[in-house]
């Protein structure tokens, strides 16, 4: 009986542990495929490994931090020690009317810059494309990436020698037609066009590489059987070169759109001075000068994290609103 | 003069010349297939009647005008492309519509034309589709109904059924004759697919190495092949190809090839050339199996037989070359594997030069 017993016993447990090995093979979890996975390609995932460990330590952990937003916070007490002071933070960024001029700001440059800073890229690359002259074609696209290539301050230098109103060029030229020399840079009206104008030239040509990609990977044969409709140079680029890669450009706007408001923090410290600040300030300079000059940390992280929260909001919806409307999306 | 002509038509690419001098008379309303190996220029002459490669030398007339300088668009000529080239952003419709709305036709012609094409093609019911959600014989019918809403004089089809299936290409050949008949438009059509040669040409115009090699009827150049490229072209499997030497025989002219001999046709050019060196043809289907000895049969070893069905490719030896019959199968696979020779009747064998490869002359076959 006995033997009966263990024969019975081990039998079952052998056959209950053979079943689930075949479940194991026939419907792996999703924790096993990874691991499959990851054992067969481990060179990949060592490949992969630098970067994951730089948005650990460097975007991840430091979101720990992100509950000083609703603390008050103090470096002597630390983080985890700081007491909690719920959405006070919050309050007081939406009462301030620093805080609201910033905000306002942000939305107008990032708007001013979406609307004349994004499609110049994308006229440049189909302006490179129609260049049949090899030469010149390098030539020129040399010349608007090169600034991408300088650092911002040199740049900013450059914008700043350039709107002088003693020696600048722009005040030299308005003064052969008579104008009185302007004091660009202090006069707020001027800073949102120059500091979009020199976004746009500081970054389009650099851009205006991943349309250039994109257009390289249009077939040559749809070209070819447009010649051969009778289609010309105009028309070939408006409907063919544009519509195929029109996924590409929706992908950038709604990567663009992500950014909005991370508005090119450093061009604007470099170029903005109080006298202009009614309209150079913006959510991130405003969190620059309460954060690290003013030592708000708490504030600041507010201001960071509501930041955040809306460019998530934006890319969302971007996102799923060019899914629904043109089957292209970022995810 | 209707119809496309080409004289003396050149292809250069810096100092290489791809073309050597091509000249072509295509009649009104005929078909005529550009067939070749890979890399022998018929596409490169094709693009050039297009207008999309530059002729380098010679001349080119479309319905009696010279087009050597003449855009494409004003050519009046149709493609069909290899990939199909449809417009991925546009629709069915959108698509075949393309080269009307490029020329600025009313917007009623161009309604009238995609619907009358769409149910030549059977396209009707997927006319909101975009070519991602259609099938590749769908895509080729669209891609052919782009080229007929034109109505132009000439189309030119580069090798348009390489993408599809083999069951799907026998279907779509089908269709490109059919649509031929009904639109009686003289058509250009490029292949490396000699099936699709013989099947779809009133005319073939075979080429090698940026070279006409031979024009004519399919059955013209099946029966008749000008050079011993030609006969290895055309006809599947191609047709068997030996060295020999012409020697003089008891009854008349044979070919020798170590210790064997096949009996020659009786004409005055080959009982001329004996002693010299030559390449015998026979087709596949022209060669009758032998199970024993048999007076007049070449003897060969059998290495393989392929069944087919109805029938059966046997893969033969002879000497170190290697030999294939076409043959019968009649249900009896045991006959087969018994095979240890053949015979052909002399008046079905071709020869040709050993060193130019061109056919000795006195041949020639009735279509």
């Amino acid at each position: 009986m006995s033997m009966q017993e263990d024969h019975t016993g081990g039998s079952t447990e052998k056959l209950v542990a053979e079943a689930k090995e075949a479940l194991r093979y026939r419907h792996p979890s999703r924790i096993q495929k990874v691991g499959d996975h990851m054992r067969r390609e481990w060179q990949l995932y060592l490949l992969l490994a630098p970067t994951i460990i730089w948005l650990l330590v460097f975007l991840y952990t430091p979101m720990y931090g992100l509950q000083i937003a609703f603390k008050d916070y103090s470096i002597f007490r630390g983080v985890a020690n700081s007491p909690w002071i719920g959405l006070e933070h919050f309050h007081t960024l939406f009462g301030s009317d620093q805080f609201i001029r910033a905000l306002k700001n942000t939305i107008y440059i990032s708007l001013l810059s979406l609307a004349f800073g994004f499609p110049v890229p994308i006229l440049l690359a189909l302006m490179f494309n129609e260049v049949l002259n090899q030469t010149f074609k390098k030539t020129a696209q040399t010349i608007v990436y090169l600034p991408h290539f300088i650092s911002s301050v040199i740049i900013a230098g450059i914008v700043i020698t350039a709107f002088s109103p003693s020696a600048g060029i722009v005040n030299t030229i308005l003064e052969w037609f008579g104008v009185d020399p302007i004091y660009f840079l202090t006069k707020a009206e001027w800073f949102r066009p120059i500091f979009v104008g020199t976004t746009i030239w500081q970054e389009a040509g650099f851009q205006s590489i991943v349309y250039l990609a994109a257009i390289a990977g249009v077939s040559p044969t749809l070209y070819e059987s447009a010649v051969v409709d009778g289609a010309s140079r105009w028309q070939m680029m408006w409907k063919i070169t544009v519509p195929s890669i029109m996924p590409t450009i929706i992908i950038m706007l709604i990567i663009r759109i992500g950014n909005m408001l991370e508005v090119s923090f450093e061009m604007i410290i470099l170029l903005y001075q109080p006298a202009t600040y009614s309209t150079a300030d913006v959510v991130n300079t405003f969190i620059y000068r309460q954060g690290l000059q003013g030592g708000q940390y708490d504030l600041a992280a507010a201001a960071g994290l509501f930041n955040a929260v809306v460019a998530f909001v934006l890319v969302m919806t971007a996102n799923t609103v060019s899914k629904r409307y043109s089957r292209t999306s970022l995810w | 003069m209707s119809g496309v002509q080409l004289k003396g038509i050149v292809k250069t690419y810096g100092a290489v010349e791809v073309v050597h001098g091509i000249d072509l008379d295509v009649a009104e309303k005929e078909f005529v297939v550009l067939v070749g190996p890979s890399g022998c220029g018929k596409s490169t002459t094709l693009r050039m009647i297009a207008g999309l490669e530059e002729i380098s030398g010679g001349e080119l007339t479309i319905d009696g005008r010279i087009m050597n300088r003449t855009a494409p668009k004003d050519r009046d000529v149709a493609m069909v492309f290899q990939n199909y080239a449809l417009y991925p952003h546009l629709n069915v419709a959108d698509n075949i519509a393309f080269g009307l709305k490029i020329r600025k036709e009313s917007k009623e012609h161009i309604a009238s034309a995609v619907k009358e094409v769409s149910g030549i093609l059977g396209l009707t019911d997927y006319l909101e589709r975009r070519p991602a959600d259609l099938s590749g014989g769908q895509r080729q019918r669209v891609a052919m109904g782009r080229a007929i809403v034109r109505r132009p004089k000439v189309f030119l089809f580069d090798e348009p059924l390489s993408n599809l299936d083999a069951k799907l290409r026998t279907q779509m050949r089908a269709e490109i004759k059919r649509l031929h008949k009904r639109l009686g438009v003289t058509s250009i059509y490029v292949t490396h697919d000699q099936v699709e040669a013989m099947t779809l040409a009133d005319k073939i115009v075979v080429m090698h190495d940026g070279r006409i090699e031979q024009i004519g009827t399919p059955m013209e150049l099946f029966l008749n092949p000008a050079n011993a490229f030609v006969a290895g072209f055309l006809g599947a499997p191609p047709m068997n190809q030996i060295k020999a030497t012409i020697a003089a025989g008891d009854t008349g002219p044979v070919a020798m090839f170590g210790d064997q001999t096949l009996a020659l046709a009786p004409l005055a050019d080959l009982q001329n050339a004996v002693g010299r060196e030559v390449i015998v043809g026979v087709r596949p289907e022209y060669a009758a199996i032998v199970t024993e000895n048999q007076p007049g049969a070449v003897r060969c070893g059998l290495e393989l037989v392929e069944t087919l069905g109805s029938e059966a490719l046997l893969h033969m030896t002879l000497g170190d070359a290697p030999f294939v019959i076409r043959t019968e199968t009649l249900g009896n696979l045991d006959r087969l594997n018994a095979v240890n020779g053949f015979t052909v009747a002399p008046e079905l064998i071709k020869i040709f030069d050993g060193k130019t490869g061109l056919a000795l002359s006195g041949q020639t076959r009735a279509a």
